[in-house]
């Protein structure tokens, strides 16, 4: 799964830390979100998306991969 | 934690067991050397060891499993795929000193295998919490 959370970040500028706070998670959970290594579960998915303010659809995004 | 292991490992090592410890103890089963075991009964033991190993099991579990600072969804998905993992490789040298260990040795290596696994849990958890702090600290 590929996500642009680093994208809607820079356009709301806000690091990781600021976004980290917002969304009640540590720093690292943000920082593996964006580098893939984690998936988020829904609730933060929704969490990250009303604070960005677009839908979730729009950040988080199904590869190919997502289907084997 | 610390000093109940010193403790327990000079208990181990050189049988060190202070008289004042020395108690009739109330035992779910006693078994006998000669003669048959029964059900409920008091046995006198030396209840130093006991005490440490409460203490040694209780303190590793409270470092093992208090919460992160900032306990998140990410954090406890490595706490339990540390978990797994100290599962894992602590039956593996089990294993291993089943097949390749016998007599004494073997019953040594039992007897560490009673705290290894939270040992490695704590060891493989707080290792991935520091390298992933540190992973995050030259992002930005």
């Amino acid at each position: 799964m590929k996500n642009s959370i680093k994208v809607e970040r820079a356009k709301k500028n806000m690091t990781q830390a600021t976004l980290a706070d917002l969304a009640k998670v540590s720093r690292q959970t943000i920082n593996a979100m964006e580098l893939g290594k984690y998936v988020p579960s829904t609730v933060l998915a929704l969490r990250l998306a009303k604070i960005f303010e677009v839908e979730v659809s729009e950040i988080f995004m199904l590869e190919d991969v997502d289907w084997e | 934690m610390i000093p109940s292991v010193i403790f327990g490992c000079m208990n181990l090592f050189l049988e060190y067991e202070p008289d004042f410890f020395d108690f009739n103890v109330p035992t779910i089963f006693v078994d006998k050397v000669f003669g048959n075991g029964h059900f409920f009964g008091l046995v006198e033991n030396n209840i130093f060891n006991e005490i440490l190993g409460v203490f040694v099991i209780i303190s590793s579990l409270i470092v093992a499993f208090s919460r992160e600072k900032l306990e998140d969804e990410y954090i406890s998905k490595i706490r339990l795929e540390s978990l797994v993992w100290a599962v894992y490789l602590n039956y593996a040298i089990l294993i291993i000193s089943f097949l390749f260990l016998f007599d004494m040795t073997f019953f040594w290596v039992m007897i560490f295998n009673m705290f290894t696994i939270i040992l490695f849990f704590i060891i493989r958890f707080h290792w991935q919490i520091y390298s992933l702090k540190k992973a995050s600290e030259n992002e930005e």
